[in-house]
């Protein structure tokens, strides 16, 4: 390829031999104290402790988030518009995670969906309720808020989301395959 | 755009535990790069880097790779992300007019450390981290979820892009071995070990070690070194938002935008007649589908019918793309390796035949949140 010569000085790293050995260390990543600005979404934490859900707005582009965002991305400006939210929700997607339990060994699955509660415009990533058979779950699939017992102004408040009636009407079809 | 040449290159061979020490395994892809161009150190002008400081276990990382790397007494700088957005730095410094030799290296070592925790502590410490239910594997079946359902593709479409990516990978002699499978059938593929439902193990770009570097050179100073560089064409660059519930995961919109400024540049009209051979950097085999649609390769969710074999209507990924080893932050820059090796006619054993242009992508962030496309032409092919 080259119009000049080719230099051999390679030829001793290809040689196998053991090279290497390892040290053990470790990274305190967890130690790290993340700071994080509650100011957009205290109205937010206020409602959830009343059992309602708000999303914010963005007053130049009108794009609902639920959760509340800080900034608007397509905008750069802060979104200041709360709006009120239904409690009824559709799957966007949904996937299955597969987590070792460290003391029994044993392997727990664990369903998480992304939520898109009526009236916002973008998703939550959240769990759904424990009885919901996953096989027959699918995107678009109607669901409804399940509150925790106490309401503690905190996103654990929303507990996971209950499955209600599909009366959309390409049901028959879906039900034939 | 004035003309930037690939001069040089060099890939280690991908192992999933290598023999090497992390200084040595840089020095043999960086001299590698220089001797392949039948260079000396006195020629290097400018040194960029691709790795992670997680990645090589200390902080500002490259202080440490400044001789293995080339950088001794040079301009050198580090790009924290793939080692395709390297080579955009690297580029853009030749633009400058100030530098006649660019070496651009990347690559890491996930045998070192835990790759995945790695990956967790990408997730929003206040949404998605309290749970670790959300890592880059489960975004990854949320992405395929909602591509699947969208346009009604199947589990064994998307298999089928793991079979073609790991029989041509076995062609590949730099590939990582445990991902050469010249029998593998579309069963091993469904049946193999889920991972996060859809995906399965044989579905996803299995991290591993390796280290690639490329040398840049403005047009003068490449016909100087070659007779057959490789010219870049047209480049473009885009990001999605962070948070997952901010996309639409059935496409991917950042590289729409990145295809369509790069197409711009190089005047592409009509990707799917024009490009001979596309290298797409895919976290999943899902992503090779996505990525084809969103780059005017095929039709929304018509990819998966795609002839898209090396003897096919248009190659994808016929080195066998990330599905063949994925080294983090030398992915990308592997795929425009082996774009330049397609267009110099030196893909010994997977070899397109008539290659006059090919793209060359890479991808950072979860569900390819950051794309960036490099078109690629000449080589004397």
């Amino acid at each position: 390829m080259s119009k000049m010569t080719r230099r051999k000085s390679m030829e001793y790293i290809k040689k196998e031999y053991a090279r290497t050995r390892t040290m053990p260390a470790s990274w305190y990543l967890n130690s790290y104290k993340y700071k994080y600005n509650v100011t957009h979404m205290k109205p937010f934490l206020d409602k959830l402790k009343e059992g309602k859900l708000v999303g914010l707005q963005c007053s130049n582009c009108n794009r609902v988030s639920f959760p509340p965002k800080l900034v608007c991305g397509n905008c750069l400006i802060k979104p200041d518009r709360w709006v009120d939210l239904r409690e009824t929700a559709t799957i966007a997607t949904y996937t299955i995670t597969y987590l070792k339990d460290e003391a029994t060994g044993k392997i727990i699955e664990k369903p998480i969906a992304c939520i898109r509660q009526d009236g916002c415009d973008t998703t939550i990533i959240t769990e759904l309720a424990p009885e919901i058979n996953y096989e027959d779950a699918y995107v678009g699939m109607p669901l409804k808020i399940h509150w925790a017992d106490n309401l503690e102004g905190s996103l654990s408040d929303i507990k996971y989301y209950d499955v209600i009636d599909d009366k959309s009407k390409d049901m028959a079809l879906r039900e034939k395959k | 755009m004035e003309k930037v040449g690939i001069v040089g290159y060099y890939q280690v061979k991908l192992a999933s535990d290598a023999n090497y020490g992390r200084y040595e395994m840089i020095f043999e892809a960086v001299r590698g790069a220089i001797d392949h161009a039948g260079l000396k150190k006195k020629d290097i002008t400018t040194v960029i880097s691709a790795t992670n400081d997680y990645y090589d276990g200390r902080t500002i990382s490259n202080c440490f790779t400044v001789e293995v790397g080339g950088g001794y007494m040079a301009d050198e700088s580090k790009v924290e992300m793939d080692g395709a957005h390297a080579m955009l730095y690297g580029l853009m410094r030749i633009l400058s007019g100030n530098h006649k030799l660019a070496v651009i290296w990347a690559g890491s070592m996930p045998s070192c450390f835990p790759y995945h925790s790695a990956r967790l502590y990408e997730t929003d410490p206040t949404w998605e981290r309290p749970s670790a239910l959300v890592t880059d594997i489960s975004a990854g079946g949320f992405q395929m979820r909602a591509y699947m359902e969208k346009y009604g593709v199947s589990a064994e479409d998307i298999a089928k892009v793991v079979v073609k990516n790991k029989k041509n990978a076995a062609k590949n002699s730099l590939a990582l071995p445990e991902a050469q499978m010249a029998d593998i059938t579309l069963s091993d593929v469904l049946n193999s070990e889920i991972f996060a439902d859809p995906v399965t193990e044989l579905m996803y770009a299995q991290p591993c070690d390796g280290v690639a570097a490329l040398l840049l050179a403005p047009e003068h100073h490449a016909l100087k070194i070659t007779d057959k560089p490789v010219w870049i064409t047209g480049v473009g660059w885009n990001q999605d938002p962070y948070y997952l519930g901010d996309r639409d995961l059935s496409r991917n919109k950042s590289m729409e935008l990145a295809g369509k400024m790069a197409y711009d540049a190089a005047s592409i009209k009509d990707p799917a007649n024009e490009i001979d051979v596309a290298e797409l950097s895919e976290a999943f085999a899902h992503e090779e589908l996505i990525f084809a649609e969103a780059l005017g390769l095929a039709e929304a969710g018509k990819a998966s019918t795609l002839n898209s074999g090396i003897d096919g209507d248009i190659a994808i990924n016929p080195s066998g793309g990330a599905l063949g080893g994925n080294p983090p932050c030398a992915t990308g820059l592997i795929r425009i390796i082996e774009a330049v090796k397609q267009l110099q006619g030196e893909a010994n054993g997977y070899q397109v035949k008539n290659v006059k242009k090919a793209i060359a992508s890479g991808q950072i962030g979860m569900c390819a949140q950051n794309n960036i496309l490099y078109v690629l032409e000449g080589g004397g092919n």
